[in-house]
């Protein structure tokens, strides 16, 4: 029904795109599903589930933000081949200015302390 | 390492996983699932498994969206049919979309009904028709016992004696592989700190019995129980916390109590016989023990083309020959049966009500989800038939018609399939975790693929019958006299308006048997509330320690427990502290009396009661009022004049009413052993749980005790949260003797909760589907009559221009409502009264066809009925004649 991957997303990058693509920058070379999924859940405290993780992933590569290369088969995997993920330019461009929007957006803003 | 057939991934979930991830990613996905999954399974098969399924669950929906009807499933039929059905499914989205609440609605509804009867499907065949993973488990019997003569029904534990055991080992021909075992607690170290571990005892080689050989290395064959050679096989679990899941191992030193075993197994994952870790030969050949004492079960397997009723009729005859041999000596042998039952049925007996009065109410559910989806797809026909009237006049074909209906209903009951998949492996999830707690549960719920996929037919065969059949109708009608004026009262919509009633009356007879189903469970829930308990259950902890005979006799074991029970009443959190051997709610620990001055045999019953140990302080420290005389005191120490306190209802039995205290009983069926004088009575404590009344309990003082009973329960009262103290606890027994560890750990409360547990689970999810079938009804009694109030506008138009007036038309509305819901009440309460005799055994006190409890429900439902009636017809009678006149 729908292409994804072509529809515009809005001008901003959606929360759990930017988790995915964060996480991904802090792993390097080593990122790929199981390291992305512990990098987030291991900082923000929340489970990650596998599906919607792929599917962002598919979308972030749509938008040449990261890119994949297929690694290596390991007995464990029951022979199935990882897929790594790589942050591209692009990427570190559009974090670097979901940062700064979100700097703009808290520039001068006090908020009381939050109720317990 | 992993081992052949080690954890697995649940298998339903990881086919599903399979079958929807999309194609692009299917390698790195599973391959990441796997990965991860056989980390998470070397720290906890169970706690893998259960973050499979909510990964599995989570991911469902974002899978799905990113199918993409591949071009060439399209073009099959020729170019045309291909982008008219793509164009039919975004046509249906489309609609779907605007009509959010419908969609949301039917795909609710259809979701909780797959996921609903899944879970409870899932639930009853994993835990109660096939808990055991034995092969053939119709053949693996265990041998029961009832005793008459001591009012002991029919019971599978400690119940055969050696003597008993070897009789059905070698004169019977129709069980082979007899073995005899019992259970206790054993410290297992193989370097390092010692833990308590649960331990089978078996005589003979369990493993043939059981079918199942280890999964790693060996069992022990039956000479090497007769030699009494000292091999070990553990469980699975206790090989991956405690031994890493070191295959090295095998062969090598276990020491037990301290005494070094040869570890030769590993059973496969599982595969637990009450939660037992450890299994070693039985210590001391059970020839050894009088043929009256009976502290041994037995399991079997039926001989080849033997059937149960057969070996029921030798068993039979057994009997009958041990009863007149030895009943002279031991009179409780009169009257006394055998009985061989299946070892699962032994096993889930005690759940099965709660299972078929749960498969029972799910069912309805089930049903009652279709029939709503048909009734709201009737509602939605309706409104639609302007719209069909338009397309076809615009030249739409019927065919072409009928298949963007079909679409349209067929996306729908997918969408609430899926929902209801997603639904149902979480639910199983979250059950599979609350029963973790009980673990002497034999099963474990996994999906039930099979019903699964029956809910699945079920809820779409419903979606596409009746998202059908008004399209029928529509096309039929709309062939007639195609963008006719709509007719206020056209015979379609007459006809429709009838099936629509149909199924509310439908609706409303299920959701009745449920609602009082869930009454009657709600009444005895209440009635068990009020039971008195004989004591105060609130703010006691109470902990179990068994003291290695190797290492402690029995005046140490004395010794420690007094030094421990001393110290914990020091502790300034604690008010009161003592030990015994049982406690209530959970007496387990049985024994015959012979009561001075009455005869032996004779007598219809035999005395027998609960006996218990108990040090001085336990009944202060469990609240239980003493009625006469004293309680035990500091010198009712071993040497003196051995003294008891009996229960009210001991007091009552066995010396009728004249006062009890000084008078005398022994002990045990043989009549021997010391006198004990009476020197008080307690009330009588709830310690057969709630639900049944008190036996008579004998207590003894632990002081008293020359046989040396090393494991008992410690219990302290606390002024605030008992549970605060644990850590406390385990420091006192550890300056005590850092070798030992407290077990069993729990609150009395708790143990309360743990029996009542089947019978809450059931009460909760009757009163749950019982909302969601009210609910369910009460929509479809809206929706009827809004539907029908809609149908007369005109003619409600005309009586009030004829000077009806409001009350009037509401009547006249509500009325559209009372045949279909005083039907479906009145064959719902028969429903209830047909229910009344499975759901029997789940009520306390409380019949299955009370008459208060059914009355009280059908009223309140009536009542909401007409209230759920009343929104449309107060609707129509605030019309404008003028505009009702001009409706259309």
């Amino acid at each position: 029904l729908h292409d994804y991957s072509a529809v515009p997303r809005g001008r901003f990058l959606g929360e759990f795109e930017q988790l995915v693509l964060l996480a991904v920058a802090h792993l390097g070379d080593e990122g790929y599903g199981v390291t992305i999924r512990r990098e987030i859940e291991a900082r923000t405290g929340h489970e990650v589930a596998v599906g919607p993780l792929y599917a962002t992933l598919e979308r972030l590569e749509a938008k040449g933000w990261v890119t994949s290369r297929a690694g290596e088969s390991t007995p464990v995997r029951g022979g199935r081949a990882r897929r790594h993920y790589r942050l591209e330019p692009a990427g570190v461009r559009v974090l670097a200015e979901a940062r700064r929007t979100h700097e703009r957006m808290w520039k001068g803003l006090v908020l009381g302390r939050p109720a317990r | 390492m992993t081992l052949r057939g080690g954890p697995r991934p649940p298998r339903f979930a990881a086919w599903l996983l399979a079958r929807t991830v999309p194609e692009r990613d299917r390698e790195a996905l599973l391959g990441d699932m796997t990965e991860e999954f056989a980390v998470r399974a070397a720290v906890s098969p169970h706690a893998a498994r259960a973050w499979y399924r909510r990964q599995v669950a989570g991911s469902l929906v974002a899978n799905v969206a990113r199918w993409r009807p591949s071009p060439r499933a399209f073009r099959r039929k020729g170019d045309s049919m291909g982008r008219s059905l793509a164009g039919d499914l975004r046509f249906a989205a489309r609609t779907l979309g605007r009509n959010r609440w419908f969609a949301a609605a039917v795909v609710g509804t259809l979701a909780l009904g797959i996921g609903a009867s899944t879970v409870v499907f899932s639930l009853v065949d994993g835990m109660v028709l096939n808990p055991f993973p034995y092969p053939q488990p119709d053949r693996l019997v265990t041998i029961g016992s009832e005793f008459p003569k001591l009012g002991r029904e029919l019971s599978f534990f400690e119940n055969l004696s050696p003597a008993e055991f070897r009789d059905l080992a070698r004169d019977t021909r129709s069980l082979r592989d007899v073995v005899a075992w019992d259970m206790g607690h054993r410290q297992v170290a193989s370097s390092g700190a010692p833990e308590q571990v649960f331990t089978a005892f078996w005589w003979g080689d369990a493993f043939a019995t059981l079918g199942l050989p280890p999964a790693l290395g060996r069992g022990f064959s039956a000479a090497e129980v007769h030699r009494g050679e000292r091999v070990a096989v553990i469980s699975h679990r206790l090989w991956q916390t405690r031994f890493a899941g070191d295959a090295g191992l095998l062969g090598r030193p276990l020491h037990v109590n301290g005494v070094p075993f040869t570890l030769v197994g590993v059973m496969p994952p599982r595969v637990l016989v009450y939660d037992t870790d450890l299994w070693i030969p039985m210590p001391v050949s059970p020839e050894g023990f009088p043929r009256g004492q009976r502290q041994f079960q037995v399991l079997a397997r039926l001989a080849p083309e033997v059937s149960l009723a057969e070996a029921q009729a030798e068993l039979g005859a057994l009997a009958s020959r041990t009863e007149a041999a030895h009943r002279q000596a031991l009179p409780e042998y009169e009257g006394w049966r055998l009985r061989a039952v299946t070892w699962t049925e032994a096993n889930v007996r005690t759940l099965r009500p709660a299972a078929t009065v749960l498969a029972g109410a799910v069912a309805f559910v089930l049903l009652l989800a279709c029939a709503n989806v048909a009734t709201l797809l009737l509602a939605r026909s309706s409104s639609r038939r302007r719209e069909i009237a338009v397309r076809v006049a615009l030249g739409a074909s019927r065919k072409r018609l009928l298949r963007q209906l079909l679409v349209e209903s067929l996306a729908l009951a997918l969408l609430g399939g899926m929902a209801g998949t997603a639904l149902a492996l979480a639910g199983v999830d979250g059950m599979a975790a609350a029963l973790s707690e009980l673990r002497w549960l034999p099963g474990e719920p996994a999906v039930d693929a099979r019903m699964l996929l029956f809910a699945l037919c079920a809820s779409l065969a419903a979606g596409v019958l009746f998202g059908l059949a008004p399209a029928l109708h529509a096309v039929r009608d709309q062939v007639q006299g195609a963008l006719r004026v709509e007719g206020s009262a056209s015979t379609a919509s007459v006809g429709r308006l009838r099936l629509q009633r149909t199924f509310v009356g439908l609706e409303v007879a299920l959701a009745t048997v449920l609602l009082c189903a869930a009454g009657l469970l709600f009444h005895s829930f209440l009635r068990l509330q009020r039971v008195d308990r004989g004591f105060d259950s609130r703010g006691v902890l109470t902990f179990r320690l068994t003291l290695p005979r190797e290492r402690y006799d029995a005046a140490a074991v004395q010794a420690f427990f007094r030094q421990l029970v001393a110290r914990l009443a020091a502790h300034p959190a604690v008010s009161a502290a003592a030990a015994g051997s049982q406690f209530p709610p959970m007496a387990f620990s049985r024994t015959q009396l012979r009561v001075e001055g009455t005869a032996a045999a004779g007598a219809d019953e035999l005395p027998s009661a609960f006996s218990t140990l108990v040090s001085e302080g336990y009944f202060r420290t469990l609240g239980i009022p003493l009625l006469r005389g004293r309680e035990f005191a500091a010198d009712d120490t071993l040497g003196r004049r051995a003294v008891a306190i009996l229960s009210e209802s001991a007091a009552r039995r066995f010396f009728g009413g004249v006062d009890a205290v000084g008078r005398r009983f022994r002990m045990g069926g043989d009549g021997e052993g010391p006198w004990y004088e009476v020197v008080g009575v307690a009330a009588s404590a709830a310690n057969r749980g709630l639900d049944r009344a008190p036996e008579p309990e004998v207590y003894t003082s632990f002081a008293q005790d020359a046989g040396g009973w090393n494991q008992l329960f410690v219990l302290a009262r606390t002024a605030g949260d008992p549970r605060a103290l644990v850590p406390d606890v385990r420091a006192i027994v550890r300056a005590l003797d850092p070798e030992q560890s407290v077990y069993a750990v729990q609150t009395v409360e708790q143990a309360f909760a743990a029996l009542a547990l089947p019978r809450r689970i059931a009460t909760g999810l009757v009163g749950g589907f019982a909302t969601f079938a009210l609910a369910l009804a009460l929509s479809g009694i809206y929706s009827v009559v809004a539907f029908a109030a809609a149908a007369r506008t005109r003619e409600i138009g005309v009586r009030m221009a004829m000077g009806a007036g409001a009350s009037e038309v509401r009547g006249l509305v509500v009325r559209q409502a009372l045949p279909p819901v005083l039907a479906g009440i009145v064959a719902g309460l028969a429903g209830a009264l047909a229910a009344a005799r499975p759901l029997q055994a789940l009520l306390f006190e409380v019949r299955g066809s009370d008459p208060v409890t059914l009355g009280a429900v059908s009223a309140l439902f009536a009542c909401t009925a007409l209230l759920a009636a009343y929104g449309p017809a107060r609707r129509a009678s605030r019309l404008d004649p003028v505009r009702a006149l001009r409706a259309e």
